[in-house]
């Protein structure tokens, strides 16, 4: 068996050194590209879904999210209490870098340009409170401001937009904002419960991220004065230090007495993105196969026409006595060998060339900026599945070759 | 050495082909015996049973006692790397290996070691007149020199018998002489049972015997006297009588 694979080596050794370079190099070459259309297209993908996670996180909900849950008649609309309380007890959590207790309410906000009545702009959205402090932990608004300032805690008569509320500064969704209301203008709020206030923007802000950007603030010190109520949220949003899964914090959550049922980890809040990740996962897998396909096939007839053009030699070679499976498996190194070094200039050039090319040059996505995200195991996955591909366009033609008549395979 | 007996071949087909139609003889060992017939008489396909390439019809082969035809197709691809040698009459050796890499082949497939095996493929190179070619791609040599490296890779194993179906037909008159003193020599000096196929008369007064073979069957036997063979080495096949 040893001594048979050695046969086989040294056979391989001299299909390669002394064989047609120009078909090495070309196989060779349609592996990389193989391989590297595989990882760069995945990379992509998970480079864009990754930073819509990180976006959730980071500028949209924290890691954990409390909500009241739903009433004894399934409605949802009452609040979480004794907040400062709660919020308490979660600080106190080691491992947690600080919580921020909201109000939401639904609203009209309306946006009079040139107080004439006649280009009266509304825009339809919740507005949310925060305390401006607190949020400083979760969101990181005031990192974001585009124009003006984030809201102080006395705050009274102030709002923030995000940049789709306000409009201008490239606000992905212009047409359904107020279409460029200006730092120091005034806005009406109508709240939903009946009460109407008059806030000057104080500031805009936008991370990126759509989502976060579809936000409008006012303190939480404003908030309790219009709904009339105190010491009380519509949900409470957390920051970890991520050194473990927010699963992990929400038992400890629980553990310390939180025990509202509606703890979520920041991943729930993202079923739009949701959907977009199986589709990319879908594609991801699209081109897993096509890139298989096209380096399977193009090994597959390399191998085909080796082994079909040296028919002859391989009924000779039957004929001094070498067993078919030294043959076969001299053909199957010969096919690994392709793949093995298509993967390995792949690798580098992912490694090198590619990964650093986009770091340097980051990809726009509707999201924000991203460059390649390359995960270990989908590189894994595809370096296993090309070998075992190889293994299989080496057998099958190099398999049917030498298994034929050897007075066939001499004299056809 | 060789004992055929009453062996038949057809080949299957639309029209079915006889082409060997019962054929005994015994071939001791050493003797260097030489195939002839018009084409088409059977000769090839006598090699070919003869050296398990293929399998006949019926009848029975003894190789050194052995019934060969017994064997499992594995146990007969073994049977041939430890024991025939076959050269073919195009060069058929192996493109992308060099002369001696083609040469010690069958010692690499036999397990030996690597030093042993340059060394024994070294010095039948030497035999077959090489020594000067051992690291020469098999498109530089000529085909005198490629059939000769067929020959050494032939009997690389010790093997007990040679088969060699027309070793001769793509080669010049040189060549033709070099190639035949050459299975002659190694018949006296090594006792190399050989089956040489061959069309060319001349070549048959190499050997010690001729099997004439018409149609599928042995019809005469002819013992080459000693003094026609010594002729024939002597002057056979020459370009330059002169030299000699
Ligand atoms: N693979 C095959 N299939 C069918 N018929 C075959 C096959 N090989 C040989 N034959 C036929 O068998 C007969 C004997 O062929 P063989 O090759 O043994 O003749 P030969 O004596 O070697 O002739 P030549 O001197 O031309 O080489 C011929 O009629 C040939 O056509
Ligand atoms: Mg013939």
């Amino acid at each position: 068996m040893w001594n048979d694979l050695k046969a086989a080596a040294f056979l391989f050794s001299k299909y390669v050194t002394r064989g047609n370079k120009g078909t090495v190099v070309l196989t060779v070459l349609v592996a990389t590209l193989a391989f590297l259309q595989i990882n760069l297209i995945s990379g992509i993908f998970s480079g864009a879904l990754g930073l819509i996670y990180e976006q959730t996180k980071n500028n949209y909900v924290g890691n954990i999210v409390i909500q009241p849950g739903k009433d004894q008649w399934g409605s949802s609309e009452e609040y979480i209490t004794q907040v400062s309380e709660l919020k308490r007890k979660i600080n106190a959590i080691p491992g947690i870098i600080g919580c921020s207790s909201h109000y939401t309410i639904g609203s009209v906000v309306e946006y009079d340009p040139d107080k004439t009545g006649k280009d009266i702009r509304t825009i339809s959205w919740p507005v949310k409170s925060i305390d401006p402090k607190d949020e400083m932990q979760i969101s990181g608004l005031h990192n974001y401001m585009l124009a003006g300032q984030y809201l102080d805690e006395s705050d009274r008569d102030q709002i923030i937009m995000g940049r789709e509320i306000s409009g201008g500064y490239g606000a992905m969704l212009e047409v359904q904002s107020l279409k460029g209301v200006n730092i120091g203008d005034e806005v009406t709020v109508f709240y939903h419960n009946g009460v109407t206030r008059k806030y000057t923007l104080k500031g805009i802000y936008a991370t990126a991220f759509p989502l976060a950007d579809m936000t409008a603030f006012v303190t939480q010190k404003e908030m309790e004065s219009v709904l009339g109520i105190h010491d009380r949220a519509s949900e409470i949003t957390i920051r970890t230090d991520d050194a473990y899964p927010e699963a992990y914090y929400i038992q400890e959550l629980r553990k310390a007495g939180v025990e509202l049922p509606d703890i979520r980890p920041y991943q729930d809040f993202i079923g739009l993105v949701l959907g977009l990740a199986q589709t990319f996962d879908i594609i991801k897998r699209i081109v897993l196969f096509i890139g298989l396909v096209v380096a399977g096939v193009t090994i597959f007839i390399v191998i085909f026409i080796a082994t079909v053009s040296r028919k002859k030699q391989i009924g000779i070679m039957k004929a001094i006595g070498m067993k078919e499976s030294i043959i076969v498996a001299s053909y199957i190194m010969l096919s690994l060998f392709y793949a093995v070094v298509g993967i390995g200039i792949g690798l580098v050039l992912l490694e090198f060339v590619a990964t650093p090319y986009f770091i340097a040059h980051p990809l726009l996505f509707p999201v924000g900026k991203t460059s390649l995200l390359i995960i270990r195991s989908e590189v894994a996955t595809s370096i296993i599945c090309m070998l075992i591909v190889s293994i299989i366009a080496g057998f099958i033609p190099s398999w049917r070759v030498s298994r034929e008549n050897i007075i066939k395979a001499i004299w056809g | 050495m060789i004992k055929v007996t009453d062996l038949k071949k057809t080949y299957s087909g639309k029209i079915p082909v006889h082409a060997l139609k019962g054929v005994s003889f015994e071939i001791p060992s050493g003797q260097f015996v030489a195939i002839m017939g018009p084409s088409g008489s059977g000769k090839s396909t006598l090699l070919h049973q003869l050296a398990l390439l293929d399998d006949p019809t019926s009848g029975r082969i003894l190789l050194d006692g052995l019934d060969v035809l017994t064997l499992t197709d594995r146990k007969r691809t073994e049977f041939r790397l430890r024991h025939l040698g076959y050269v073919f009459q195009e060069y058929a050796l192996i493109p992308e290996l060099n002369a001696i890499e083609n040469a010690f082949l069958p010692l690499m497939l036999l397990g030996m070691k690597r030093k042993e095996f340059i060394r024994v493929s070294t010095e039948l190179m030497g035999r077959v007149g090489l020594d000067n070619r051992l690291h020469h791609l098999i498109s530089e040599l000529s085909g005198g020199e490629q059939q000769r490296v067929a020959i050494a890779r032939a009997l690389v194993n010790k093997s007990k018998i040679l088969f060699a179906d027309e070793p001769c037909a793509n080669l010049d008159t040189e060549n033709k002489g070099i190639v035949l003193r050459l299975l002659r020599k190694l018949c006296n000096d090594l006792g190399q049972t050989i089956l040489m196929v061959t069309h060319e008369p001349e070549q048959r007064e190499f050997a010690d015997r001729v099997l004439w073979f018409r149609d599928g069957r042995l019809v005469k036997e002819e013992y080459i006297a000693k003094d026609v063979r010594e002729d024939a080495i002597h002057n056979g096949y020459r370009t330059d009588v002169s030299s000699d």
